[in-house]
């Protein structure tokens, strides 16, 4: 996750890719003509990586007629330079090699999403040689792009092998120091990646003790030889490009998902967070299943089919760069505000086109004619926004569709207000007992999310017979009490090391948007749904972020250890060199992170921009 | 951003290049290269034995054509009718016998001997690719994987080449040997597993290793200090010890010299004695006064060891010699105790 950069991380990333596909001959957008034709080949991970920023439009603007894969098989096309883009792993490099045996395409552009080691480079050279192809290889290139970005402000580490960097792979207690020295340099490569790509060397801050310092002890040391090593350095001046123009270095926080295991586990209650949560949402593609209307199928004809449709939500996409971060009604709400005013234009294009056709008729109204001619040009105009629009509101209402019947039947409601009471520490009206018990409300994991969240924010461990109690209500509700053990356990360690994350105030409101809604008769029926409004709440990552930028003196944030790779001796203490607040901060969980905290970051920003405006 | 390696590709080909040279492959890449150079290789030792065996097999069909010729002449021992020519005496016969015996005799050493020669080489090579194959795994212990394999590939297809350049060659001798071969390389195989297991477990292994490598060499450091330690210490005791006989010695001489002087000592307190006891035995026979006052002076005389005379006598100390009456000749003065006077 990362805060605001002067040219985004998104920019960034998208400009090297298209260097890339131009033979890394940089871009120039006006050029006239037509490009190169070529073919991308590409991995899974170069795959993630694309999709999000490039759409299949943007890569034939580029010249790419063809996209494969490189485990599939592929044809010989001998007149077309090829494009390939993949992780320099064994088996793509063997691949790779076969290719260039099969002599498939006439020239061969190769770049390595992160760097390539010697002996595969000259693996490669040997292939080369054997295919007498050498020359045929044109370009070879290690991009630094081993991330995923997903918006303009926010990365991920990869998807593939998501797994291998999870939480559960780093905490579980059975790992091996080489296992875990595996997820650490897989890590540490691509935040190297984000700070070649980024083009700036920030400064680290990461708590002791944790997977977090290991990775910072890492980077700090990988930033350092790489700096140390002139010749090669990939900070260079030529490097920054014309979009750098803050000259303050950026802000590295480095925590710990153990620091606060609630958020992860609470409901969601904004859009773009309860899509993720609720639909099956990747990459910035939210895949729906829908069943056609059950008053469509005539008496004994076929069943109902469930389609599958997927979108995109993308930065083009404004009503969800507007409202991803809203609450859920009022994303209802402005969803139906949008449909309304595409229908009054809808109906002003109709009745346009009606008095065309009436003033076919007539000759004699010339002066009306003049005016609607304006009148329709500027229609005629805007049509394609208006496509646009409908298409935009059609995919959102479906997707607002889908999510609010997810809540109903789950309550995921109730839930939300539950954690938020509990979070806080307000007097809980409900007994937790009887959410837990009620059976048409949630799946078990929610019921087991609830429970969780309630254990790990209590100050005291419930006692022994409520905790029977509420495991066999768990069970009863067809719950696995594993997560228990292992929170339990967690619960143990955390208390020996700190005081146990306080969520800050925060109260839910019910809105009377409810009765509004109602009345405008809108496909909305939010019903039995509550309205909830978050008040703004700061989540532990916020605020340890607030403490370092501002140079805050906090007992959390005092011991946390100070890495500045372009210092000459690494030292060891955790007194900042540097004393100016930071103006630019990149947040990484070790771990995971979340859409709320995300969405919390993003919040922080805007009120801070605020505060000091 | 993106960093141009192109030229590190370049660079790698070249490399790769000077590495084929230098194994002698002109085209052809790594593992195939070095199996090629080893069927180039293993043909060489191949000609040897087919040479040396067609040298053998020309000898004896040059041997046979010889006989053939002559066999007509040899036959017709007993027509001496015929031609002058053809005429071979008996002697010629036994000679040619004789030559063709030796000539078997040495055809059939020479075929035994590339019979053994060729069971010697397998056994050889057996045992050269064995030593190989433990400095391998030597080599793999000390944790470098990467030649080691290459090496091993190699070795590998150096075996698969022999038995099929043994089979071809001669099967009846050799029958049982590739038997044998396959049943060493199932075992041998068994602990290549081991070795790629070791692989697959070194980078713990490393990290063990490498503790105790830090363990050991802590260890060594501290006992080379202590050592350096003892060192000193000795080298001081050494000294101190030297001074310590200096001293000895020194003291030893003056004993010595003291021992002396006490011995010397008493052997006058002997003398004194001797002669206080024989004055005391003596009695008095010259005047009583004298005797007893000469017995009384005498005796406080050497009482008190003075060398002063208490009475006046005439100068005993007889330079005459003579008329020393008052005094027994039988006494002998001792000058050294009383002076006479």
């Amino acid at each position: 996750m990362a805060a605001a950069a002067a040219a985004s991380i998104r920019e960034r990333q998208t400009v090297a890719l298209k260097r890339m596909l131009n033979f890394n001959v940089p871009h120039v957008k006006n050029s006239t003509g037509e490009p190169v034709w070529k073919v991308l080949i590409y991995d899974r991970f170069g795959q993630d990586i694309i999709s999000p920023l490039l759409s299949v439009k943007e890569l034939r603007d580029m010249g790419i007629t063809l996209h494969l894969l490189l485990h599939s098989d592929r044809d010989p096309i001998p007149d077309v330079p090829a494009v390939y883009f993949v992780m320099p792993t064994e088996e793509n490099i063997d691949r790779m090699c076969q290719d260039l045996r099969n002599q498939l395409y006439e020239s061969y552009y190769l770049n390595f999403i992160s760097a390539i080691s010697r002996s595969k480079l000259e693996d490669i050279a040997n292939a080369a040689l054997a295919a007498s192809a050498v020359t045929q290889v044109a370009k070879v290139f290690d991009q630094y792009l081993n991330f995923i970005t997903l918006e303009d402000d926010m990365f991920v580490l990869c998807n593939q092998n998501k797994e291998l960097v999870s939480y559960r792979a780093i905490n579980r207690p059975d790992i091996t120091d080489t296992e875990m020295e595996t997820v650490m340099d897989t890590i540490v490569d691509s935040l190297f990646c984000f700070f070649v790509t980024l083009g700036a060397v920030p400064i680290i801050r990461c708590s002791r003790g944790t997977a977090a310092e290991m990775v910072a002890v890492k980077l700090d040391k990988k930033l350092r030889e790489n700096l140390r090593d002139a010749r090669n350095s990939l900070f260079t001046g030529d490097t920054l490009g014309a979009g750098q123009f803050s000259f303050q270095r950026p802000l590295l926080v480095l925590v710990d998902r153990n620091i606060d295991l609630a958020t992860p586990l609470h409901h969601t209650w904004t859009y773009q967070a309860l899509v993720h949560d609720v639909l099956d949402f990747h990459l910035n593609r939210v895949n729906l299943e829908e069943s056609s209307g059950v008053e469509n199928s005539p008496a004994g004809a076929r069943p109902k089919r469930k389609n599958k449709k997927s979108y995109d939500l993308t930065p083009v996409d404004k009503f969800w760069q507007k409202h991803k971060g809203s609450p859920f009604p009022e994303v209802a709400e402005s969803v139906q505000q949008e449909l309304e005013s595409y229908r009054a234009q809808e109906d002003e294009v109709k009745r346009l086109k009606s008095i065309m056709g009436l003033e076919g008729e007539d000759e004699g109204a010339i002066s009306m004619l003049s005016d609607n001619t304006a009148k329709l040009t500027s229609a005629v105009s805007s049509l394609p926004e208006l496509l646009e629009k409908k298409r935009l509101i059609d995919l959102h209402t479906n997707v607002a569709t889908a999510v609010l019947e997810h809540i109903k039947a789950r309550k995921l409601d109730v839930y939300f207000e539950y954690e938020e009471k509990i979070m806080s520490k307000t007097t809980l009206d409900k007994s937790l007992l009887d959410i837990i018990s009620d059976p048409d409300a949630g799946t078990p994991e929610d019921k087991m999310r609830l429970f969780l969240i309630y254990y790990i924010s209590a100050q005291q461990a419930p006692s022994e017979a409520d905790l029977e109690q509420y495991k066999k209500a768990l069970t009863d509700a067809g719950c696995n009490l594993n997560p228990l053990q292992y929170i339990k356990q967690w619960k143990a360690f955390a208390k020996m090391a700190s005081a146990p994350a306080s969520y800050g105030n925060t109260t839910t409101k019910p809105m009377g948007l409810l009765s509004r809604v109602m009345n405008t008769g809108s496909q909305f029926v939010m019903e039995g749904v509550k309205n909830l409004v978050l008040k703004q709440q700061n989540l532990p990552v916020t605020r340890i972020l607030d403490n370092l930028m501002e140079m805050k003196s906090n007992p959390e944030t005092d011991d946390y250890r100070y890495f500045d790779p372009k210092m000459l001796r690494g030292n060891d203490s955790s007194v900042p060199r540097n004393k100016n607040p930071f103006q630019e901060a990149i947040v990484f969980v070790v771990g995971g992170g979340n859409y709320i905290e995300y969405q919390n970051l993003v919040d922080y920003i805007k009120l801070s921009q605020l505060g000091q405006k | 951003m993106a960093v141009d390696i192109t030229l590190l590709f370049r660079a790698s080909v070249k490399t790769v290049k000077t590495r084929n040279k230098a194994l002698g492959v002109a085209v052809g890449g790594g593992v195939d290269g070095s199996r090629d150079e080893l069927f180039r290789r293993s043909p060489r030792p191949k000609g040897d034995f087919s040479s040396r065996a067609r040298e053998v097999i020309s000898h004896i069909g040059k041997l046979r054509d010889f006989l053939l010729e002559h066999r007509k002449d040899y036959i017709n021992a007993y027509s001496y009718v015929m031609s002058e020519y053809g005429r071979m005496t008996d002697t010629e016969r036994d000679q040619i016998d004789q030559d063709a015996q030796t000539f078997m005799r040495t055809c059939s050493e020479a075929i035994q001997q590339l019979r053994t020669q060729g069971v010697c080489k397998l056994y050889s090579e057996q045992r050269a690719i064995r030593v190989k194959r433990v400095v391998d795994k030597k080599r793999l212990s000390k944790l470098e994987p990467e030649p080691s394999t290459k090496t091993r590939e190699s070795t590998s297809s150096e075996k698969v080449s022999r038995n099929p350049s043994e089979d071809s060659e001669e099967k009846p001798v050799t029958e049982e040997h590739p038997e044998k071969v396959p049943a060493e390389s199932q075992p041998e195989l068994g602990t290549w597993g081991d070795g790629k297991g070791d692989d697959e477990l070194s980078p713990e292994e490393i990290q063990m290793f490498e503790q105790e490598n830090q363990r050991l060499i802590g260890e060594m450091n501290s006992l080379f200090d202590e050592v350096r330690q003892i060192e000193g210490r000795v080298v001081e005791i050494s000294r101190l010890q030297e001074i310590f006989t200096e001293k000895v010695l020194q003291q030893e001489a003056e004993i010595d010299s003291i021992h002396q002087l006490v011995v010397g000592a008493t052997e006058n307190i002997k003398e004194g004695n001797e002669d206080i006891r024989e004055v005391s035995t003596l009695g008095p026979p010259g005047p009583p006064q004298c005797g007893t006052e000469s017995r009384q002076q005498r005796s406080s005389c050497w009482q008190g060891g003075t060398s002063a005379l208490l009475w006046p006598s005439p100068q005993g100390s007889p330079p005459d010699g003579a008329g020393q009456s008052h005094f027994d000749p039988r006494q002998t003065p001792d000058p050294r105790c009383y002076q006479e006077p």
